[in-house]
């Protein structure tokens, strides 16, 4: 279906697109072509410039350089709204929904004309009859699930009638089953309409699946294209890392992929995450023990719903569960930021109360977090203090710091942990996405903690990042650590974990041992089916 | 381990060397002073002489950079508190008021208790401190209890505090000055006794009182309390992350309110400071304030909450308004001076500003995902 | 003060008590409908204070040099503005903390006022009261709501127009976008800095409008002094009123009412402390705001400014 279309000028051509950030190119001299009736996968890693690209496209980034062609004709799309006139459609990874208003508001939001709220409703319906994906217009998108919200976005979007649509990472928050439907929305939509459709992302099975041809870039620049048919993993991987990749790291690193996985039912990477096989666990007292936890948000919503879970010495146990879920939740009750309403939080045996400063912490938890810029390191203070951030005990003399000791201890875990600064002194913030998190690594297990709580430890990490820290959460399992591992990335979970907790909607509603693993159940729990299992039971 | 990867450092931009923020600065400023002077020449004045009236009255003139040391010193110690504050992450913005209560504290022990001076007047000072505090901490109250913002509670208990000090100088058990013969015919407190006065230093014909010394030695205080001390590490890190802090064992609540009652605290220590030092006849009035919490506040965002910095931001308000009090000879209404001082406050923010954003623009810090920008 | 109840009773049935208070609130309601404009927009607008100081020395400069009210009025939402300007344009442009903005906008105004008052000397004047034929026949509430000075019916105009622009426009919908979520609005193609400052425009001019509504609706005459803070108590009233517009009226007419009982006391003969009436009006908005703050979820992105890809 990809070769007699080649012949024809393609429906939107971007040619020597390059923007800079100070001296680091995000994108550089990108040449892409989406055509008509193809979907277009655009692979790499996180950093590799795709979201920069697919925001310059969409007018949201003006590029330095390069132009745009649609049918041939060179275009200057400036801004979101000149980009939606000109059939342009994006749906976006994050931030684009706002949670107070309703579904036709977020529908009606960016588009221009006097705000007819009938005619939108109407509107609504009328497109989600043809795609079938029903939503109720009137509902707020606060109370919605993350996969009818992913589907309000793309309600969004098909609104406006596209001819071209850019998916940025469209999956991260679904459950296999919404994927899937996702994908077939949008074949159909080639199919029957011509779309011209570019879908971003990093997860290489996602991309073999659903896509025609497949550009894969690197370090800001296009490094490869292939036709989705002749495409082999090994090739795209190191095309996409820059040097060959043992396969098992290459599993390891693809992140959310669940939902390809499904749909690949014949799946060429599934025999390495059998192996090695498990070292036989004796069972452990466990070291972490959550009981009952409930919270709710301000705004009366259950974050945390009677959940428990035990967490044995040198133990990982991973947890899945599908985005929003109530990992962040979790994560931050056992940072000491979210106090429970009911339910207690256990160390070896002795209770740690919740939303106490400090308090966590000091009985022995040490958490790697997701959004480290928000709970992990603070910017804007220097890598030592960084990696000091509370009150060690040798840091300080009559209340002044020991700025010498700082030092020297800072060095140390930078040589230690490899963290690439300049100096102890140099802001945090200068550092890249990598050495932050090996700033966050190195603070969380040079305290001694007794529990490490690692949330998406790998997000946005490259290969070799992401290979490092597996290694040390495996040798702090070692060490006798008792490991919670929260994550929304199954080969992740899978690689690393002794057992697996599913979580959804703020309960762990199943539970497998290594042994266990049965990827198809993993997929229903995450989507809320109940386990037929216990059911029996 | 190898990285495969590009440069995980790259040139600070914001510590490159450039002449532009000298320049921006200069430019802002020189705006600031134009539109002073076009707005002098407006109303029919000479801008010449409001600038020499204003020189004069600050430093030239006999005894007047005495005077000018005497009116920095609350000015600088409001700034400092707030510096402690803002460091935190809180903005109590009620320093007029929370001075007010320092000085009510002070007025009360000198003219109730009795005793000798030097022991009134450190009673005085510390009760000034404490009480400026405690109404610091009533926003620290609603903030961290029912989260109200402090901006607004703290401006709110500005009005209220205005009232207290009218009801103390009005009220005869209280504060009022009962003696017919007293200088003024406003109703004012009773004066401080002699006695308990802050000590004054001559010099060069010029005098100012010891309060100065004690804020130029505050000021280096704080340097050291924010920059070297675990406290100061504490209150920096609360200021900077609260998540990261509460983690790492700094108490929101606990720690949010030391800040917001020391900030309130140096407010309070700086009213009982003006009427140790003889402000408005060392007699609390209806306009005892005068403003001065205010441009404590704005020193301390003006010096960008360095503590340092607000020293020399401190001594040119106070230029300003003892300048301002020759102003009436020029036959300008000394009000300008106000507007001159707003105005550069204002021209100051900006240079800063668009540093920043061009720095956003040159390139964004590191995000997560190092490329969604 | 023997007979507590028996003299509240006198002051709440007087209704010379009830059309002061209207006044008062109507005052209060010009300045808070415009801040809770902004404040969906995502901006505490602090320099709300200001705004109103200048509509109100505005209002009297062109009354004065027009005789007319309606370019008073006029002069009062052009003072207003251009203050909030100043205030957008260092918040939204150049992103500056909006708080400290707002405080050094509220210290130029009072100086700059303090100046041109010196200069000047502004007198004002007061517009005629006008009944509104029925509906100020209505029992209890006609007199007090409809015997009143004519600007004061533009507020009862502005009410339903706000109410229409931030819920029935598309510019009201990207205003309340731009509040709780600056970058959902932005991927959306909406330009988040130019709405904030809109809003703040917005808020300008009835801030503005307010201050001339005081001195030639109410008060008759100018006075530096004449706003006194009420313009935080505004921002209060957006507080009390959970960001609906609903809430913010009745926290805009509670205040006012306040206000309105702190006059009517003395003059209705009863001896209260003058210091504790006028400090009511603030240690109510205190006491208020103690109690219902945390009921309400603010507009999520309030008082965060927002740079393209920034947090």
């Amino acid at each position: 279906m990809t070769d007699h279309l080649r012949s024809l000028p393609p429906l939107l051509e971007a040619d020597g697109l390059t923007k800079y950030y100070g001296p680091v190119a995000a994108c550089e001299e990108v040449n892409l072509a989406l055509q008509s009736g193809e979907i277009h996968g655009i692979l790499g890693e996180n950093g590799a410039g795709k979201s920069t690209l697919m925001r310059m496209i969409f007018g949201l980034v003006e590029p330095d350089r390069g132009v745009l062609r649609m049918e041939g004709e060179v275009v200057g799309v400036t801004d979101p709204p000149t980009a939606v006139r000109m059939g342009i459609g994006m749906v976006h990874q994050h931030y684009s929904l706002v949670d107070a208003l309703t579904v036709w508001e977020n529908i009606a939001l960016g588009e221009s004309g006097t705000l007819d709220p009938d005619r939108t409703r109407a509107r609504i319906r009328r497109i989600s009859w043809s795609y079938g994906l029903s939503v109720d217009p009137d509902a707020t998108v606060r109370d919605l699930s993350a996969g009818i919200r992913q589907r309000v976005e793309i309600l969004k979007c098909l609104g406006r009638r596209p001819r071209i649509i850019l998916l940025d990472e469209p999956t991260s928050a679904l459950t296999p089953a919404e994927s899937k439907f996702l994908f077939n929305v949008l074949l159909t939509g080639v199919r029957t309409q011509g779309w011209a459709v570019a879908l971003v992302s990093h997860n290489l099975d996602e991309i073999l699946r659903a896509t025609d041809r497949i550009t894969v870039m690197r370090h800001g620049r296009v490094v490869e294209q292939f036709l989705t048919a002749q495409a082999r993993v090994p090739a795209l991987a190191e095309a996409m890392v820059g040097r060959p990749v043992p396969l098992r790291t290459v599993t390891a690193s693809f992140e959310e992929d669940e939902a390809a996985r499904r749909l690949l039912e014949t799946d060429h990477l599934d025999q390495e995450l059998a192996d090695p096989p498990p070292v036989p666990e004796e069972p452990s007292p466990p070291v972490l023990e959550i009981k009952n936890a409930r919270s709710t948000t301000p705004d009366g919503r259950k974050q945390l719903d009677n959940l428990s879970l035990t967490v044995g010495e040198g133990e990982i146990v991973g947890v899945a569960g599908v985005e929003g879920n109530g990992q962040t939740a979790l994560a931050d009750l056992l940072a000491g930021l979210l106090r429970l309403e009911d339910g207690k939080v256990l160390v070896e045996g002795r209770t740690a109360p919740s939303g106490v400063a400090g308090a966590m912490t000091g009985a022995g938890i040490a958490v790697i977090p997701a959004d480290r810029h928000r709970v992990g390191v603070v910017l804007g203070m220097s890598v030592a203090e960084n990696l000091m951030l509370g009150d060690l005990p040798g840091m300080r003399n009559r209340g002044f710091l020991r700025r010498e000791a700082i030092r020297q201890y800072a060095l140390s875990l930078i040589d230690e942990y490899g963290i690439q600064t300049p100096g102890p002194d140099t802001d945090l913030g200068d550092l890249s996405g990598g050495n932050q998190q090996r700033t966050v690594i190195a603070r969380a297990l040079s305290s001694s903690p007794r529990v490490l709580v690692a949330h998406q430890p790998s997000r946005g990490l490259d290969v070799g990042a992401i290979e490092y820290v597996g290694d040390k959460i495996r040798a702090a399992a070692q060490n006798g650590i008792a490991i919670l591992l929260l994550s929304t990335d199954l080969r992740e979970i899978l690689s690393l974990s002794d057992r697996v907790l599913v979580l959804h909607r703020g309960r762990v509603v199943g539970e497998m041992t290594k042994e266990e693993f049965d990827l198809e159940r993993l997929g229903l729990l995450m989507g809320g089916t109940e386990d037929r299992r216990q059911d029996d039971r | 381990m190898s990285v495969p990867h590009p440069p995980s450092t790259r040139a600070n931009p914001r510590t490159a060397p450039s002449l532009e923020l000298p320049l921006m600065y200069a430019v802002s400023v020189g705006f600031a002073l134009v539109l002073s002077a076009w707005l002098v020449a407006v109303t029919g004045h000479a801008w010449s002489s409001v600038g020499q009236a204003l020189l004069d009255g600050s430093v030239l003139a006999p005894g007047r950079w005495g005077n000018t040391l005497t009116v920095s010193t609350p000015i600088l110690i409001v700034a400092l508190g707030m510096v402690v504050g803002v460091k935190a992450g809180f903005f109590n913005i009620g320093q007029e008021g929370q001075l007010l209560m320092g000085a009510l504290a002070m007025a009360l022990v000198g003219t109730k208790l009795t005793g000798s001076g030097p022991v009134l007047l450190i009673t005085g000072l510390s009760l000034g401190l404490i009480s400026g505090g405690l109404y610091a901490g009533i926003p620290a109250l609603m903030r961290f209890r029912r989260g109200v913002p402090e901006v607004i509670s703290s401006l709110l208990l500005v009005f209220v505090a205005f009232q207290v000090i009218g009801y103390a100088i009005t009220t005869d058990w209280f504060l009022r000055d009962p003696d017919p013969n007293r200088p003024s015919l406003a109703v004012t407190s009773a004066a401080l006794p002699d006695s308990i006065r802050l000590p004054v230093i001559n010099l060069w014909g010029n005098q100012f009182g010891v309060g100065f010394i004690l804020a130029l030695l505050l000021a280096g205080l704080v340097a050291l309390v924010m920059g070297r001390t675990m406290f100061g590490f504490k209150l920096r890190l609360l200021g900077a992350s609260s998540p990261v802090a509460q983690q790492a064992g700094v108490s929101i609540a606990r720690t949010g309110t030391v800040a917001l009652f020391l900030s309130g605290a140096a407010a309070g220590l700086a009213g009982a400071i003006m009427l140790a030092s003889g402000a408005s006849g060392a007699r609390l009035t209806a306009g005892f304030s005068n403003e001065i919490g205010w441009q404590g506040l704005l020193v301390a965002l003006l010096a960008r909450n360095r503590p340092l910095l607000c020293v020399p931001m401190a001594l040119l308000f106070a230029a300003l308004r003892t300048g301002g009090g020759f102003l009436a000879a020029a036959g300008v209404d000394r009000t300008v001076v106000d507007v001159v001082q707003a105005l550069l406050v204002l021209a100051l923010l900006v240079p800063p500003a668009v540093q920043y954003l061009q720095d956003r623009r040159r390139g964004p810090a590191w995000s997560d995902t190092g490329e969604t920008p | 003060m023997n007979d507590l109840p028996g003299a509240l009773a006198d002051i709440f049935t007087s209704p010379a008590m009830y059309g002061s208070a209207v006044r008062l609130g109507v005052f209060l309601a010009f300045a808070a409908l415009g801040e809770l404009v902004a404040e969906k927009s995502g901006t505490i607008n602090i320099s709300v204070e200001g705004s109103l100081l200048a509509g109100a020395l505005g209002g009297a400069l062109a009354f004065d040099s027009t005789g007319s009210l309606v370019l008073g009025l006029a002069g009062g939402a052009v003072a207003g503005t251009l203050v909030s300007m100043v205030s957008a344009n260092m918040s939204h442009r150049l992103t500056a903390d909006q708080f400290v903005v707002g405080i050094t906008l509220n210290v130029l105004v009072l100086g700059l006022v303090g100046f041109l008052d010196a200069t000047f000397r502004p007198l004002g004047g007061k517009a005629e009261v006008v009944s509104l034929p029925l509906l100020s026949d209505i029992p209890v509430v006609g007199e007090a709501l409809f015997a009143q000075t004519w600007p004061t019916y533009l507020l009862y105009a502005l009410i339903p127009l706000t109410w229409w622009l931030l819920y029935r426009t598309r510019w009201g919908l990207e205003v309340r976008s731009v509040g709780e979520n600056p970058q959902a609005a932005d991927v959306s193609g909406i330009d988040v800095n130019h709405r904030r400052r809109q809003a703040i425009y917005y808020g300008g001019i009835l801030a503005g409008l307010g201050g001339a509504f005081l001195v030639l609706g109410q008060v008759g005459s100018f006075d530096t002094g004449a706003v006194g803070g009420r313009g935080f108590i505004a921002i209060a009233a957006v507080y009390f009123g959970g960001w609906t517009l609903r809430g913010t009226l009745a926290g805009a007419l509670l205040f006012g009412m306040v206000d309105a009982f702190r006059l009517a006391v003395p003059v209705l003969g009863y001896e209260v402390n003058a210091q504790l009436l006028a400090a009511l009006p603030y240690l109510l908005t205190l006491v208020v705001l103690y109690f219902v703050t945390k009921r309400f979820v603010q507009p999520a992105g309030l008082a965060l400014p927002f740079i393209r890809g920034g947090f």
